[in-house]
């Protein structure tokens, strides 16, 4: 409640409004009861240069469109799958077809109806090349095609079993789109995106923000929500606030309503502030992790991995830098991610002896004038990809700490020159002995991203998550094994056996978990989190002032 | 020149006229072609820049070089640009999906009024500061060309997180981000005076003090005009010279203040446009950008040299 801070003509009409609304009085007083109408304004810290997730691999764009996008199916925090605008579906024995069956009552906010047709032109969309799909169609890679049996029953073919489908059709990355907006191209869509859900996009000003009203047909939330039916909110508004300082003023100052990515240093200011609340979420998928070149250079010895490793204390390093915000990380995925297997908290900590003891067995015994270990006169040299023009989280600060520790074991860590524009070809040649990314994904097929060899960055496809360049048979063994089953219990012992490999093999180097953290006025309420940890406004409602 | 023929002296203004269009046209030209140039030779190639760090699959990067015509040689590229210029056509953005005209209107307004804004602001404020302090006692002098100093050297960035803070987050008068009208111009307008001010206030103050050393100041006195109509009336005019000259060159000073102030306000603009454009190697909306920039550069040193006709009567003669 703000009355505390109100000047009193505010309160008188505050005073007002609650004589003559019982409703709002109630909810006022209680916060509890949600009241309908308002508008609830979220400043975010980038933008999509491209609304259609169908094309656009940015996080944010999957923040953008969620408020208007609804999924076939969806996905709860265990990894269970429910439906949503598909009431139920079969997958045949061989694990590669899967038979939807649609709901009949939905229709998209201009007015096409939601059938067959739509959900084959929608995932037709994402594999057409034209598209140029930079993350959506690589979740179905192995789509064959859609067939339309019914009015509202439709089969998807595959070229191969694919567990991981459903995880993958209940992100916004493949969310339904009305098939009419979809003919009007790229263009149109970069601006604009129609689908069926409970918002409907006013108007995208790049470099400003993005403005929806509330879908009021709209009565197919999916499972787990606090209510049906329409959206609370009259309006939702998303203001592109780049800079953090200005993002937490505007918030404090009550410009906005709520905030996204609250920087770590201002975390305890805003939890501090009795108009405020603050809430994190743990991303599900792939940590903020470094992989090292295991395929050459000095990291294609694995003692060398893992002395690097264990002479870095990171768990300190990013206790101090994030506040605590973030949490170091033991597996390459996040605890959240079902299937993370907790055994891996017990390998690989801070171990500065141990660390010394593997760099002299492997032969880097000798130093040089600078104190860097050295081995047949060649110093212990490790060419950093990193990309500091699009570094975030602080990720430059953190880097040079951990070049500071490695010196302290003899190690030379040294920053190559990559920029976004040549990123692509350094990686292709596998001209590096360190690089660094986070890969959030709703589930742990993320692993299968990150180790398979399949996945090298190489020009003929694949993810190129593997930056690693590791290939190990088993891994890749128990990771195809994953696709076939269906089973949650055992994919999930598949993919703790994963985890334990590549950690043991230190084939990676788990950094931090990332937290979205939002920070909110009191008379915020109901704002709910998504499977990915983005927030999601459905349920959300605003307290009058 | 009143001796000359009537019809000579318009052919020769005539002359002038088109020699003035025809080295217009080669400055935009050349500023078209070195910042092609220059984002050739920056490291990487288009497609790889367009997909960042992601690594895509053969068949997107095709369609990425077939749908902007990568495979060509770069000779092609660059005439067939100049090409579609020539035909009033800036091309199609590679990043932003849709036309680098439309890109560039919609971010116009924006920078147009922040430019006006500050300029005009600074121009306001510095010469009143100027007419204030000069030749005046030697505290007062000091006093001003130290706050010159600070004005000048003081990071924009800065200068209005600090404005926000103050006037957004503490007082609530202006709001923190959006263009929304005049309140939404303040802040950012008064960020991007404050270091034109300083610096035209010492060239002006300069310029002032110059002209009141002059022997028909001293004239002017005698005559008992008052210093107030002294500094206005004959030693502003003497003074305003060196400004206008340093008012073009401040120009380009604006657009990359430009880029600052808009992160910090979050507001549209040509700066960021720019930046991004830039850095992914969106080489339709860069050349789209420096053509523009080219062109108001032209167009504002020739509004100068008919100013300083308009400051400076000793110079109409010449013509």
């Amino acid at each position: 409640m703000t009355g505390r801070f109100a000047p009193p003509a505010l309160l008188l009409i505050t005073a007002l409004a609650l004589s003559s609304c019982g409703a709002a009085a109630e909810s006022d007083t209680k916060s509890t009861k949600p009241v309908s109408g308002g508008i609830l304004r979220y400043a975010v810290n980038t933008e999509p240069s491209n609304l259609d997730p169908h094309a656009s691999p940015s996080d944010i764009t999957a923040v953008f469109t969620r408020p208007v996008l609804d999924s076939l199916v969806s996905l709860d925090p265990k990894g269970g799958v429910h439906p949503w605008l598909a009431t139920s579906w079969q997958v045949s024995p061989d694990g590669k077809s899967y038979t939807f069956e649609l709901r009949k009552d939905v229709t998209f906010s201009d007015g096409t109806p939601f059938d067959a047709a739509a959900v084959k032109a929608n995932l037709d969309h994402v594999v057409d090349p034209k598209t140029k799909s930079e993350l959506a169609a690589g979740l179905i890679t192995p789509y064959k095609g859609t067939e339309v049996i019914g009015p509202h029953t439709v089969r998807v073919d595959l070229s191969r079993p694919h567990s991981p489908l459903l995880s993958a059709l209940s992100t916004p990355y493949l969310g339904i789109q009305s098939p009419a907006s979809l003919k009007l191209g790229a263009d149109a869509l970069a601006r604009k995106v129609v689908g069926s859900g409970p918002f409907v996009i006013d108007a995208f000003t790049p470099r400003q923000g993005i403005t929806y009203h509330r879908n009021p047909k709209y009565a197919w939330p999916p499972r787990g929500t606090a209510h049906t039916g329409p959206a609370y909110l009259d309006k939702l508004e998303f203001k592109v606030l780049r800079e953090d300082s200005v993002r937490v003023g505007a918030l404090t100052s009550g410009q906005v309503d709520a905030i996204g990515s609250v920087p770590p240093v201002n975390v305890s200011q805003v939890k501090a502030d009795s108009r405020l609340w603050l809430e994190t979420r743990q991303a599900p998928g792939g940590n903020y992790n470094y992989y090292p070149n295991t395929a050459k250079g000095v990291f294609s010895d694995v003692r060398v991995r893992q002395a690097f490793r264990a002479a870095i204390d990171l768990k300190t390093i990013i206790g101090k830098l994030y506040f605590g915000v973030f949490q170091p990380a033991a597996s390459p995925i996040a605890p959240s991610t079902f299937g993370y297997d907790p055994g891996t908290e017990q390998l690989g900590g801070y171990d500065p002896q141990a660390a010394a003891k593997l760099l002299d067995e492997a032969g880097w015994t000798a130093r040089d004038a600078q104190g860097y270990r050295t081995k047949n006169g060649e110093r212990l040299t490790v060419r950093w990809m990193f990309v500091k023009m699009i570094a975030r989280e602080q990720r430059a600060v953190l880097s040079e700490q951990v070049q500071a520790e490695a010196r302290k074991a003899g190690i030379d860590v040294q920053f190559l020159d990559v920029t976004p524009s040549n990123y692509a070809p350094i990686a292709l040649r596998g001209d590096y002995d360190l690089s660094d990314y986070s890969w959030q994904r709703v589930d742990a097929d993320a692993l299968r991203d990150l180790f398979a060899s399949a996945n090298i960055p190489n020009d003929q496809g694949g993810s190129g998550a593997n930056a690693s360049r590791y290939s190990n048979k088993d891994v890749d063994a128990w990771l195809d094994q994953t696709l076939d089953t269906v089973d949650p219990a055992k994919r999930a012992e598949l993919y703790a056996k994963v985890q334990r490999k590549v950690v043991e093999d230190a084939a990676v180097f788990p950094v931090y978990t990332f937290n979205y953290v939002l920070g909110a006025a009191r008379r915020v309420h109901g704002v709910t989190w998504e499977a990915q940890a983005y927030p999601s406004f459905y349920d959300a409602w605003v307290a009058a002032r | 020149m009143s001796g000359t023929v009537p019809g000579l002296r318009h052919r020769r203004r005539l002359r002038a006229v088109l020699v003035r269009l025809a080295t217009s046209l080669l400055v935009i030209w050349g500023a078209a072609t070195v910042s092609f140039a220059a984002l050739q030779l920056t490291p990487g190639s288009v497609a790889d820049a367009l997909v960042g760090t992601s690594i895509v699959s053969p068949q997107v990067k095709a369609q990425i070089i077939a749908d902007y015509g990568l495979d060509r040689p770069v000779l092609t590229q660059y005439l067939s640009y100049l090409g579609m210029v020539v035909r009033g056509d800036l091309g199609h953005s590679y990043q932003l999906n849709e036309s680098v005209g439309t890109a560039i209107w919609s971010q116009l307004g924006a920078s147009l009024q922040l430019t006006a804004a500050g300029m005009g602001l600074a121009l306001v404020l510095a010469t009143v500061l100027a007419l204030l302090t000069a030749k005046r006692s030697r505290w007062i002098r000091g006093v001003s060309s130290g706050a010159e100093l600070v004005g000048t050297s003081v990071p924009i960035f800065w200068v209005g997180i600090l404005l926000l803070t103050v006037f957004s987050f503490q007082l609530g008068w202006f709001p923190a981000a959006g263009g929304d009208g005049l309140a939404g111009l303040v802040l950012p307008a008064i960020s991007m005076a404050l270091p034109v001010t300083a610096l035209l206030a010492q060239v002006m103050r300069e310029g002032l003090e110059r002209a009141l050393d002059e022997p028909f100041v001293l004239t002017a006195r005698a005559r008992g005009m008052s210093d107030a109509a002294v500094r206005l009336r004959h030693a502003l005019r003497h003074a305003l010279l060196p400004v206008v000259t340093l008012a073009g060159w401040l120009f380009g000073l604006l657009l990359g203040a430009m880029v600052v102030i808009e992160q910090v306000f979050s507001r549209q603009g040509l700066g960021t446009l720019m930046l991004g454009a830039v850095t992914g190697k969106d080489l339709p909306v860069v050349m789209g950008v420096t053509l523009l920039t080219a062109t108001v550069y032209v167009v504002v040193n020739a509004l100068i040299d008919l100013l300083y006709l308009v400051i400076d009567p000793r110079l109409r003669e010449a013509t």
